[in-house]
């Protein structure tokens, strides 16, 4: 069966049912119980749903395979709707009640705040795809890894993009009035203006304004070159493009991954109008000009091919939430052991581990495990099989 | 710069307008302010996308059928949340029922439709710029409504008892008013004034289930500045609402905009309770 | 005793809890704990009070953001945890009274949305003051010092702060604020001709909230160990004003137990979190059409016992002596060329009228004639246009209901107004409201003085029911009583203020020939302690039967006045009004 967003819901909430009656086995035999965060429901719940096709398809690769060293991996999903009281709530069950050996998730980055510490304070293996910095942090939290980028690489890999590939040297950066839009704002704002640019205009928008005219217009004022974006927001993403479309005006937008989302394709008034967007993109996830991805993920599309969904998600959630299935069996694997302590180690002395989304290096002063030169910025327009065309500049 | 304020402002005003007239429509036979007047517009974003883009009706029947279903919709909320609590106003049990369907309107869309904002289809595909038919449609909605409700009240049977009942409903009943079937079909009239407001902004609001507590709100402003029952007051209402929500977008920014929205309504509110064109509260003893 | 032994079992559970051993339960227990502790503050508002404060959410968001910032250090030194929940609260109690005011002045539906808008700003306001929220990256919560710094600590700290507040919250809904909460949301107008001061009370009962809700939250930002804004979320909200109407409107039981359900709820029903508000608007639906009363009436057998159906009315005059005392002084209340117009229609015309202490004073005249309109003038409810009016020596100055009860002038109501889930003996005991001294603090720890008055006002309110034949129903539910009984009960309420001034709407209108006869002899002997009484009715045969003076009027104007004798022949009246 294809894994569709329907269907898995459907198919986490069954899985999910028998946990409870769950009793103890021998750990020899015991599955390795896998604690799956995830914002499945609710406002911004695409990367989720993306996550979790790779964690059911990684799970049943597995098991199908024999498990790891006779042992089945199972998945424990908690929807927690991006709310961070349900996220620590479940945290606890995984923890407490449910006695998982690690936790994948959550992924937001609200939630994650909340249950770090509370991970920590129970020794919790735990991999995250979130990019607030101050989630990273070794002394902090022995405990929780991280197998995406920062956001200050995210921020990085744009400013790189805009001042050194755009040449633009006066730019607008705009984010949403959520928690995240507005912090993201003013650190690339900072960021850029460290770097010796000029931020000619500054704001955050309500996503729900239904023109964009006012804001787009003074940054034109303004002087602008490039407008950096920071908002999951497709709607008002979709509406900035339209507006930059009807002033005629053509300078690029660069910033945040949704840029590129599918539902902006459907909100745009005219094609045309998603030229010029750049999004964060990841190099395991574009492909060259002639319209290859890496080998090694080259083969694992023909993997999924038929067992998974990619037209409504991105290939590099599907194979981040692979990557961190993978990561807590290959440390079962290597230590021989389920405990807390033995996965920790395990991932500590991780170098180079080949994931396919990127080869993550952990150690035990820096749990920041994706490269930074693998963050690079892709056509947000060019989307196939969520995959990305790398954006234009790069040798 | 101020032309495209002026455009926008006059825009969202119209929508706002509009959904004051929902609240006003089902206030006036049932005495009940009902917190599905902003659902009703989300549906009419919704329902239009649905019919006209997804299921490929032409603009003229996926208006129609969108103004039939929030009608239906505002049936059923008669039915289900305010005719059971009719008995006991003053206990205010309505605001919990509707509040109850509004939330219930407003969870199946984002379960079933999408939490994502949603493409509307463009209409007629008339003017550019500041004139583009995204900015007059619902200002011109706004009018033909206007004009309708009026001849529907002051020319048709209907509409004078419907006004009968507004003013006397004990009177009105006993002069044997159908009283029930005025207020179905009130709250189908609202549910269509709703859906047109949704519909006539869908192009600037987007087909997106979030919108039904944002109209909501500032649907009932207009209502408060212009007191309750006041159609007249709650279009001045509107307009001025959407220019200053608009103006104060561009002159603070999106988060402080709310903050001064809100701000001035309480302001006003406290100073004048019945709102600037209402009457003072009848007496009580 | 029997009314404690659910909490007790609530709480011996709560002990019990440790025994498993799973920090989980911990977790979930600690969390219904610490929003008992903010619910248990709003019932006072939504569910006593009757005032819908929906964002309720801002309130915690307000707590737990002072209480992590102060003990964050970002912006002063860093203050020891309780010192900053301390403070956290009183931000909250303020912010309680921004966030209530409006409810002073606005509508119902009205006060709902400005609550919504209220939390709305909060969220925008902890986004942009990045400098001291955190902005969208939020702050640490506060850490508690040992032994509450783990988690069956903490749980404890919780458990205890949330007995309190039952206790407390229970103490202020029995006593007269409690009372006074109820009759403003049941019937406001009784509750301003009792005296009850609508503002005051409000006000008071909203910083008891938003503290508690402010202090909650304190405990909510050490419990998520970390908040953001969008922990703060509408769902939270609609989960506190839920659990409180599920529980059932003046009620501290009802609530307390839909807390712990709706906590419960999503972690057992975990596989539907997708649906969790939908199912939570649902059940607020049901709740409202099919049991409006809640948990608490599904719990009150003692309201759906039968009440004796041949029972009736039998007042004893003998105790309105230790009821109402002797006057000494007779006092004079005078109208003198009262105009009040509504609109163009001049309902009082120009009234000069006395009444006398220990005087039944009939007012009588056709539908219209302005005699109700005159009682409300008496009582505050209408401001005349012009004329004057005098209790003894002191001017009695136009409009202001509320200060009526005060200068001894009590009344009642053509139809009566009845506080419906509060017993006969509460209903009438909101009449003996303005007697009390004790102050809310003392309520609320419930103090001897307190404690002292409270067995007073029972027992003077016991006194009136004896008085006017309703002992026997002083504990069953006001809205059960027959009508007829309603309009004792009212005189009742009115009794025991121990008014200088009576005056009764229409007493007789629907009682039968015997009750008729009660009511007369009752309000002779009420007359006789000294009591002036205006009696405005219909039955002539009372009016001539008991009064001492009688004045009719017609068209707003006096037509006549003077002794039953003189009326009774009085030409005019005769043929415009007795019509025999």
């Amino acid at each position: 069966m294809p894994i569709t967003r329907r269907g898995l819901g459907l198919a986490g909430l069954a899985s999910s049912l028998p946990m409870g009656l769950a009793t103890p086995a021998l750990a020899q035999n015991e599955p390795i119980k896998i604690g799956w965060l995830a914002a499945m429901t609710g406002p911004s719940s695409a990367p989720a749903i993306g996550f979790n096709r790779g964690v059911v398809w990684a799970a049943e690769a597995l098991n199908s395979a024999g498990g790891v060293k006779g042992r089945k991996v199972e998945i424990i999903t908690r929807d927690t709707q991006g709310d961070p009281t349900k996220a620590v709530n479940a945290t606890q069950e995984m923890i407490s009640q449910l006695k998982v050996h690690a936790i994948w998730g959550p992924t937001n980055s609200g939630e994650s705040l909340a249950v770090t510490a509370i991970m920590a304070r129970g020794k919790m293996p735990n991999i995250h795809p979130c990019v607030v910095d101050s989630l990273i942090d070794p002394q902090k939290y022995p405990n929780a890894f991280r197998i995406a980028p920062s956001n200050t690489q995210w921020d990085d890999a744009v400013r790189g993009y805009t001042l050194n590939i755009a040449k633009a040297k006066k730019v607008a950066v705009i984010g949403d009035t959520t928690g995240y839009g507005v912090t993201a704002a003013n650190a690339s704002a900072a960021g850029f203006q460290k770097d010796g640019a000029e931020v000619v205009y500054k704001a955050n928008i309500d996503a729900t304004q239904p023109d964009m005219t006012p804001d787009m217009l003074r940054a034109r004022n303004a002087g602008a070159q490039a407008i950096i974006i920071w908002s999951v927001s497709t709607g008002m993403i979709a509406r900035m493009l339209n507006t930059r479309a009807t002033m005629g005006w053509d300078v690029p937008f660069i910033g945040h991954p949704s840029l590129a989302s599918g539902e902006i394709g459907t909100l745009i008034e005219k094609p045309a109008n998603w030229d010029k967007v750049y999004a964060i993109g990841y190099k395991s996830c574009s492909y060259d000009a002639s319209g290859k991805l890496p080998p090694r993920n080259e083969e694992l599309l023909q993997r999924l091919q038929g067992k998974v969904n990619l037209q409504d998600t991105l290939l590099w959630w599907v194979a981040c939430g692979i990557d961190a299935v993978n990561l807590v069996a290959k440390a079962v694997e290597a230590s021989g052991s389920s405990r807390n302590e033995a996965i920790i180690a395990n991932w500590n002395s991780l170098q180079r581990y080949p994931g396919y989304f990127g080869e993550y290096s952990f150690s035990a002063s820096d749990h920041n495990g994706y490269p930074v030169s693998d963050v690079v910025m892709s056509a947000a327009s060019s989307g196939k099989n969520g995959t990305f065309a790398l954006a234009p500049g790069y040798g | 710069m101020l032309a495209s304020i002026l455009a926008s402002g006059l825009a969202v005003g119209a929508v706002y307008a509009l959904i004051g007239i929902t609240y006003n429509t089902m206030y006036l036979t049932s005495r009940v302010m009902s917190f599905t007047a902003g659902q009703l517009g989300m549906l009419g974003g919704v329902f239009g996308s649905l019919f006209v883009l997804r299921l490929g009706l032409p603009v003229l029947p996926g208006l129609l059928a969108t103004l039939l279903a929030c009608a239906l919709v505002g049936v059923v909320t008669e039915v289900v949340a305010v005719r059971p609590v009719l008995k006991s106003l003053d206990q205010h049990l309505y605001v919990l029922s509707t509040l109850a369907v509004a939330l219930l309107i407003q969870h199946a869309t984002a379960l079933e439709w999408s939490t994502e904002p949603q493409p509307f289809p463009r209409l007629l595909g008339l003017g550019a710029g500041i004139w583009d038919e995204k900015y007059w449609l619902p200002v011109a909605a706004c009018i033909a409504t206007i004009i309708g409700l009026e001849y529907l009240y002051r020319r048709t049977l209907v509409g004078r008892a419907f006004v009968a009942i507004a003013e006397d409903n004990f009177a009105a009943r006993a002069l044997g008013l159908p009283e029930r079937n005025l207020r179905i079909a009130s709250y189908a009239l609202a549910g269509a004034v709703g859906a047109l407001a949704g519909f006539a902004g869908g192009q600037l609001l987007l087909a997106f289930f979030a919108n039904g507590p944002l109209l909501n709100f500032y649907g009932f402003i207009p209502v408060a500045l212009g007191g309750l029952g006041n159609n007249r007051g709650a279009v001045i209402g509107g307009f001025l609402l959407g220019l200053f929500q608009q103006a104060a977008n561009f002159m603070v920014g999106g988060i402080f905009s709310s903050v001064a929205v809100f701000t001035l309504f309480i302001i006003v509110l406290l100073i004048r309770p019945q709102g600037m064109f209402g009457a003072p509260a009848a007496r009580r003893v | 005793m029997a009314r404690l032994w659910p909490y007790l079992a609530i709480l011996a559970l709560a002990l019990l809890l440790p025994l498993t051993g799973n920090e989980y339960w911990a977790l979930i227990a600690t969390r219904m704990a610490i929003y008992w502790v903010l619910i248990s503050g709003l019932n006072l508002v939504v569910g006593f009070a009757g005032q819908l404060a929906i964002g309720y959410v801002a309130l915690l968001a307000i707590g737990a953001y002072t209480a992590s910032v102060l003990t964050a250090g970002t912006v002063m030194e860093p203050l020891p945890a309780f010192v900053a929940l301390g403070l956290a609260a009183l931000a909250g109690a303020a912010a309680g009274v921004v966030v209530g005011l409006p409810a002073l002045r606005l509508r119902t539906f009205y006060f709902a949305m400005t609550t919504l808008g209220f939390a709305t700003i909060v969220t925008q306001i902890t986004l942009a003051w990045q400098d001291v929220t955190g902005g969208g990256i939020g702050i640490p919560g506060p850490s508690m010092p040992a032994p509450m710094d783990t988690a069956w600590g903490f749980y404890y700290l919780c458990l205890g702060l949330g007995a309190v507040c039952t206790w407390a919250t229970a103490n202020i809904g029995a006593s007269r604020f409690g009372r006074a909460l109820v009759a403003i949301r049941d019937s406001e107008v009784a509750a301003e001709a009792s005296g009850i001061a609508k503002p005051r009370l409000l006000v008071m009962v909203f910083i008891l909230a938003g503290a508690l809700a402010a202090f909650a939250g304190g405990l909510f930002a050490t419990l998520q160990t970390y908040i953001t804004p969008d922990a703060f979320t509408f769902d939270l909200s609609l989960l506190f004003f839920i659990a409180i109407l599920i529980g059932g409107r003046g009620s501290i039981l009802g609530p307390l137990l839909g807390t712990i359900l709706l906590t419960l709820l999503p972690e057992v029903a975990a596989p539907l979190a997708a649906w969790s508000t939908f199912l939570y608007a649902a059940l607020l639906l049901v709740i409202v059409l099919a049991i409006p009363g809640g948990i608490a009436a599904l719990l009150d057998r003692n309201s759906r016992k039968p009440l004796p159906e041949d029972r009736a009315i039998q007042p004893r005059p003998e105790a309105l002596a230790p009821l109402l005392g002797e006057r000494a002084e007779r006092k004079l209340l005078s109208l003198r060329g009262i105009v009040l117009a509504f609109g163009g229609v001049r309902a009082i015309d120009g009234l000069d009228l006395d009444l006398r202490q220990g005087e039944v004073h009939g007012l009588i005249g056709p539908n219209g004639s302005g005699k109700t309109t005159t009682l409300n003038v008496i009582s505050g409810y209408y401001r005349p246009q012009a004329g004057s009016m005098t209790l003894g020596d002191a001017p009695l100055p136009p409009g202001h209901p509320v200060g009526r009860a005060a200068r001894g002038i009590a009344r009642t109501f053509q139809t009566p107004r009845l506080i419906g889930e509060a017993t006969v003996l509460e209903n009438v005991m909101i009449g003996a409201t303005i007697e009390g001294r004790a102050g809310f603090l003392e309520a609320l720890l419930s103090l001897p003085r307190q404690r002292a008055e409270e067995r007073a006002m029972a027992a003077q309110a016991r006194l009136a029911l004896e008085a006017v034949g309703l002992a026997g129903l002083a504990g069953v539910r006001a809205d059960r009583l027959q009508h007829s009984e309603l309009r004792f009960m009212e005189i009742a309420r009115a009794l025991v203020l121990r008014p200088e001034f009576l005056m009764l709407d229409e007493p007789a209108a629907g009682l039968s020939a015997e009750e008729i006869r009660r009511l007369g002899a009752l309000i002779r002997a009420v007359s006789r302690q000294g009591v002036g009484v205006l009696l405005v009715e219909h039955h002539a045969d009372l009016i001539f039967d008991i009064c001492d003076q009688v004045t009719v009027l017609n068209l707003g104007k006096v037509l006549a006045a003077g002794m039953p004798a003189e009326i009774r022949t009085h030409k005019e009246v005769v043929s415009a009004y007795l019509g025999a």
